[in-house]
């Protein structure tokens, strides 16, 4: 009896233990994002989303030109480095039991340990140099090095998931393993894959380091791939650091709209791929 | 009675490990010929042979012929999805694709070789759910997940999945070792309608299943054939002692 009471009160104290830890990793988000909505939220207006920022000392202006620049390079990171990072990935799980996968994979994980300012200062010399300008494309260069890595280990582990008796399956019907690969096995690994992506764009919406030697900024909207652009990070970075007071509080409104517009992409996304994919959670 | 599958000194090999040795056997069609032998002694690398599926294994070999009407589907000119297009396959734990519908797991072999005229498709689905005895219980939710199932119901949609690339032949691996004895009851009962029209190999451990459903029973030994002959025969008068010990549960 005594035992068994002695065991009610470990389990209590681990659950509460496990619960309290749990708990812990909601302080730090919740603190930052209550903190943010705090300070953002008054300079959140319509003119914040369309114009362009005011020289100092003029009130208003916005910062429209570094949410479409976000985007823009959102995009251009995405538009290389999703097909090469699942690629990359499908080639680890299904022909990577080699030497060579073996190098691949060491290589992405090293490189997803690269400080971003290195990254940025890689594409500088191999874009910005030649170029002899800054530019949007440098930019979306060097974000998407770093989603590479995690898009490729993603694809890979999910891709690993799927169970050797699916792709027999489809091989037996005599369908071709290009197909079986891409319409079966793709397919059923997809919503992680996808998680995988989400994370990817969530980091490089934040990044700024990199975009210092590449997109560099712009005051002024956005003229063509080849000429610097403007950031939410850059912009906010700009700001922070500036002397006037309102500049800091559109800095914090940036800061607002670079977690609202991340949170709204990863919550957009899953809920489109939990709709397509709704059939498997009925099991 | 025609023999549509020929083999002649098959040998498999896993790398540096041969599992099947030296195989002769000639299959009859549209019989059911059983595969019996203990856990390990090749039966389904044996299978896996006639629809080259062995040969996707990393460092999986195969020697000899296995001529299929006819023809060496070995020889270097034949590509193995014609093979596996004739050749279907029902595996032991139902493997329906999880993330298709269960219309699309029917459909799937079909689709992804190109075949995609609608109409065509929808007569096939409902023709091989018929075939399969699922048409009734499947027929309102087509649309839903192929794993929202039961076991039974999944196996019975991973054979309506292998009859609607038409094949020639399917081979069972184990087909009701992961279901219960209802469901086993039902996919014996369509291996048995299904003896009509198409040539069929299964493998099974269950010997009352091989004595139920079978005309010929091969029994396998390390992976030797051991003794090969009308199922009647492999159980009440088996030539070899050592298919005398196994139908007899002395060993295995």
């Amino acid at each position: 009896m005594n035992f068994y009471k002695k065991r009610k009160i470990v389990n209590r104290l681990m659950c509460s233990l496990a619960f309290l830890c749990a708990f812990l990793t909601l302080v730090p988000l919740l603190s930052i994002f209550g903190y943010v909505v705090s300070k953002g939220i008054t300079s959140i207006n319509l003119d914040f989303f369309i114009h362009l920022p005011k020289p100092v000392g003029e009130s208003g202006g916005g910062m429209g030109n570094a949410i479409v620049g976000t985007l823009i390079l959102i995009g251009l990171s995405c538009i290389w480095a999703i097909p090469v990072g699942i690629c990359g990935g499908v080639y680890l799980s299904e022909f990577g039991n080699n030497k060579l996968g073996t190098i691949v994979r060491f290589t992405a994980d090293v490189l997803n340990g690269v400080p971003s300012i290195v990254i940025g200062i890689f594409a500088y010399t191999l874009f910005v140099v030649p170029m002899k300008s800054f530019s949007a494309i440098s930019g979306g260069f060097a974000l998407g090095i770093i989603m590479i890595p995690t898009i490729m280990r993603t694809t890979e582990e999910m891709l690993i998931l799927v169970p050797r008796t699916i792709r027999e399956a489809a091989l037996a019907l005599g369908i071709s393993q290009f197909r079986t690969t891409i319409s079966i096995v793709l397919k059923t690994a997809l919503p992680g894959i996808m998680t995988g992506i989400l994370l990817a764009i969530a980091r490089i919406a934040g990044e700024t380091a990199p975009l210092l030697f590449t997109a560099l900024g712009n005051r002024f909207w956005q003229r063509g791939l080849t000429q610097p652009i403007a950031a939410l990070p850059l912009q906010i970075f700009a700001y922070a650091i500036s002397p006037f007071d309102d500049w800091h509080r559109q800095a914090w409104a940036g800061a607002l709209v670079l977690i609202v517009m991340v949170f709204l992409m990863s919550f957009i996304s899953r809920f489109v791929i939990a709709r397509r994919y709704k059939f498997l959670r009925s099991s | 009675m025609k023999e549509e599958i020929i083999v002649s000194n098959l040998n498999a090999y896993f790398g540096s490990v041969q599992a099947l040795k030296d195989i002769n056997i000639s299959i009859n069609e549209k019989m059911v010929t059983a595969i019996i032998g203990p856990s390990g002694c090749g039966k389904s690398t044996f299978i896996r042979c006639i629809n080259r599926l062995h040969e996707v294994v990393p460092h999986a070999r195969v020697s000899g012929t296995i001529l299929l009407d006819g023809k060496d589907i070995y020889s270097p000119d034949v590509d193995p999805m014609d093979i596996r297009r004739k050749v279907g396959m029902v595996f032991q734990k139902p493997n329906p694709f999880p993330a298709l519908s269960i219309y699309d797991n029917v459909a799937a072999g079909l689709q992804l070789n190109g075949i995609t005229k609608r109409d065509h498709l929808d007569d096939i689905v409902e023709k091989t759910l018929k075939m399969a005895a699922l048409w009734d219980e499947v027929k309102d939710k087509l649309n839903s997940s192929g794993i929202s199932l039961s076991g039974g119901q999944q196996q019975r949609l991973c054979i309506a999945r292998a009859l609607a690339v038409k094949p020639e032949v399917i081979l069972f691996d184990e087909p009701a070792s992961a279901l219960d004895p209802i469901s086993t009851g039902k996919i014996e009962e369509l291996i048995l309608d299904l003896k009509t029209n198409y040539t069929i190999v299964i493998v099974t451990h269950n010997m009352q299943q091989a004595a139920r459903i079978s005309d010929y029973t091969g029994f396998f030994f390390l992976g030797e054939l051991v003794e090969f002959d009308e199922t009647s025969n492999i159980f009440t008068n088996p030539k070899d002692k050592k298919t005398e010990d196994y139908v007899t549960g002395r060993f295995g």
